[in-house]
């Protein structure tokens, strides 16, 4: 253990030692939570809807049902909504067509425009507009079907009130409602951005040790070490216990910060930790074999930052997980950004216990074991070969 | 001299190091073709042969970073291997590249590396001052090893081998690409290690400091190890012998004369104001030389001697000169 506690000291120090790191692990990622925050959406909310169109009954009745999903609802004309989406002010717009609220009285189908923005959430808002739409139809088929049979219209009225409150609410409405929209009800702001910042950045600052490891490689270093009294594993965990720390910090500062400076909610802490843990064992790993088998520092540092995006983009760390196909969601699972990011789901949005996380941390702890073990292998092998 | 490793201790004190008959190859070059020598405690091995010979291979063998497709090492007694952890204490390795963290000052890295050895404390803080102030380095020692002169970069590699006083320690070219005074200070102190009793395994292309600093050299080309010897035993192999050239006016015939009567002289040429003596040892023959060439009535303008080297033995060995 003492070793392997030695060889972590240096690579701390070393990291210290260079400022620029401190930039990029304490400054820059808070700096994109902030950005990615203010795309999501201001306030509480998590998203704004522009309606334009004829006033009246439905469209009101479409405001009071987005409302109480948590959207902020504007109106205006035609132009001003499309406006506001264009400038990233609002997420959706939605155009109301003449006439559609005549025939959404009498209980016939209505054909609504939606038009989405470029902002990151706006796929999620329009789903939940169309999930709000979904509610105002069935309830108006329902009153169409009531007073076609006879019943007068305030009767027939009270009496869908009556059903859907009967319903326990949430559970019926759930049914019509999106998964997606549900899935982000209640989230705050900067609440996805942040566990999404802390999986890419974690990730990108322990491989981008891969090239401190290539640099002790290259100095002679590591073999050097491996003279002294001391096992290759023993080195291996000395590097890769470094970048964990490294990842541990900027993991816990972040979370800190974050939820200082932005209001972030992270849920159970201790299970935060924990999932920040395996996931930079993970990472720790893959940057140990990056070291071992790539000679070159900016061949390293090239592949380290395109793998850390590629890796984040396909397992939720740039556009959350839940915007994906079910077949691209499939794919996603061989990045570790795709546990983890479930991890973090289930404790910041669904108080998810330790039990509820246990699959995710199992399949991360695995993959840090064998991202370890390949490394110690490369390492070893990386010793014979002349640099 | 000897030529297998299985004859006795030279000094009788044990042998620190043994390899035996050690082979390693690179896919279809054998950079290593069957090395077998000794090491005795307190004693300075040298390994002198020019660049591609093997040496740095032969090294990474001994100190355990690479196995040997055949052949053993034995450090003090235990067998070294990759994964070997007790022969490894007994090491010092100072490898030929500057193997120190830039980023780190010099006494970080000292601790760093007196840790890996197992010490702590107190016992580690003490030594890593020794050692600073040994190498010259106590007053720069808080800085980081990237702002360091190139000799004081070698100095501080050196310094870490040394730190557990091991008891081999090997230096692997220790002063390729130093500046001639720094080049002296190293020299200096291997001198001053064999002295205190460490046995020191020395790889080098240079033949003055095989010369200069080991008691016995392995002569090393392509792998094989050519010879093995003291410096007098190996020069003795190319039946080179002394020369001294006297040269100036006078009676040349006479001195010429004269001197073929002397012992010490095996054959003397002349060729006009200019006599070649070829002599058994040219250092002790040269006063007696120098007083009866005067007596028979030659005025000395010049007296030079030769006396073959490594240099020639290393042609006379492999049929190439040792600097390409
Ligand atoms: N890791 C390696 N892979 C392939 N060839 C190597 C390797 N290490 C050394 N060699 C070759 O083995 C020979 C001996 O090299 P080396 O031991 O470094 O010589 P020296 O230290 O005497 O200059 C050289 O021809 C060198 O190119
Ligand atoms: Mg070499």
């Amino acid at each position: 253990m003492r070793p392997v506690l030695a060889i972590v000291t240096a690579e701390l120090r070393r990291f210290l030692r260079d400022r620029s790191n401190l930039f990029f692990v304490f400054i820059f990622p808070l700096v994109l939570v902030l950005v990615i925050g203010a795309q999501f959406g201001s306030g509480a909310t998590a998203g704004k809807v522009a309606v334009a169109g004829e006033s009246g009954a439905m469209v009101a009745a479409l405001t009071t049902q987005l409302e109480s999903d948590g959207l902020v609802v504007t109106s205006g004309s035609r132009e001003d909504v499309l406006e506001q989406v264009s400038r990233g002010r609002a997420a959706v717009a939605v155009l109301v067509p003449d006439g559609a609220g005549a025939a959404f009285a009498a209980g016939r189908p209505v054909t609504l425009e939606v038009v989405p923005g470029s902002a990151s959430n706006a796929l999620a808002v329009q789903q939940r507009v169309r999930g709000a739409v979904d509610v105002l139809q069935l309830d108006q088929a329902q009153l169409a079907a009531l007073t076609g049979r006879g019943v007068a219209a305030p009767a027939a009225r009270a009496a869908v009130d009556a059903a859907r409150d009967q319903v326990t609410g949430p559970a019926t409405r759930v049914e019509n409602v999106d998964a997606l929209a549900r899935e982000f009800q209640g989230v705050g702001q900067f609440d996805v951005g942040a566990a999404s910042q802390l999986l890419l950045f974690t990730f990108l600052t322990s491989l981008a040790g891969s090239a401190t490891l290539i640099q002790a490689r290259r100095h002679g270093v590591i073999a050097r070490t491996m003279a002294a009294p001391v096992s290759s594993a023993q080195v291996l965990l000395g590097q890769a216990g470094g970048r964990l720390v490294i990842a541990l910090a900027q993991g816990i500062y972040i979370v800190v910060a974050t939820s200082v400076l932005f209001g972030v909610d992270w849920g159970n802490l201790w299970l935060t930790g924990l999932v920040l843990l395996v996931f930079g064992a993970v990472s720790a790993g893959l940057a140990m074999v990056l070291g071992s088998l790539v000679d070159n520092e900016g061949a390293a540092g090239g592949l380290g930052v395109g793998l850390g995006l590629v890796l984040a983009g396909l397992g939720g760390g740039m556009v959350p997980l839940e915007v994906f196909s079910d077949t691209l969601r499939g794919v996603a699972h061989v990045t570790p950004h795709a546990w983890a990011y479930e991890a973090f789901a289930e404790i910041q949005r669904r108080d998810g216990t330790l039990v509820d996380v246990l699959p995710q941390l199992g399949v991360l702890t695995a993959m840090a074991v064998a991202a370890l073990a390949v490394g110690a292998w490369a390492l070893r092998r990386s010793l014979a070969r002349a640099m | 001299m000897r030529t297998d490793g299985a004859t006795a201790e030279p000094t009788g004190r044990g042998d620190v190091l043994v390899v035996d008959h050690l082979v390693r190859r690179f896919g279809d070059l054998t950079a290593v073709d069957g090395v077998s020598f000794r090491i005795a405690a307190g004693e300075t091995y040298g390994l002198l042969g020019p660049n591609g010979a093997g040496k740095t291979t032969i090294i990474s063998m001994v100190a355990g970073l690479i196995a040997p497709d055949e052949g053993t090492v034995t450090v003090a007694g235990e067998q070294m291997g990759r994964t070997a952890v007790a022969p490894k204490r007994h090491i010092g390795l100072v490898p030929q590249d500057l193997a120190v963290y830039p980023e780190l000052t010099a006494r970080e890295n000292l601790v760093l590396f007196g840790r890996l050895q197992g010490m702590t404390g107190p016992q580690l803080t003490a030594r890593v001052a020794e050692v600073t102030e040994l190498i010259g380095l106590t007053g720069r020692a808080k800085d980081p090893t990237k702002e360091y002169s190139g000799g004081m970069k070698r100095r501080l590699n050196i310094g870490i081998g040394l730190l557990h006083r091991p008891t081999l320690l090997i230096l692997d070219e220790p002063t390729v690409g130093v500046d001639p005074q720094s080049r002296n200070q190293i020299l200096e102190s291997v001198e001053r290690l064999s002295v205190e009793g460490m046995a020191v395994l020395y790889t080098t292309h240079y033949m003055e400091e095989a010369e200069r600093l080991c008691d016995r050299i392995g002569i090393i080309d392509s792998g094989v190890l050519q010879a093995e010897g003291t410096r007098d035993e190996l020069v003795r192999l190319t039946g080179a012998v002394d020369h001294i050239r006297l040269s100036g006016t006078g009676d040349t015939h006479a001195a010429a004369e004269a001197l073929r009567a002397l012992p010490s002289v095996s054959q003397v040429d002349v060729d006009r104001r200019e006599l070649r003596l070829t002599v058994g040892d040219a250092p002790s023959a040269v006063a007696q030389v120098v007083t009866r060439a005067t007596d028979a009535g030659m005025s000395l303008a010049d007296v030079e001697i030769t006396r073959p080297d490594l240099e020639s033995v290393f042609l006379h060995l492999t049929g190439k000169a040792l600097r390409d």
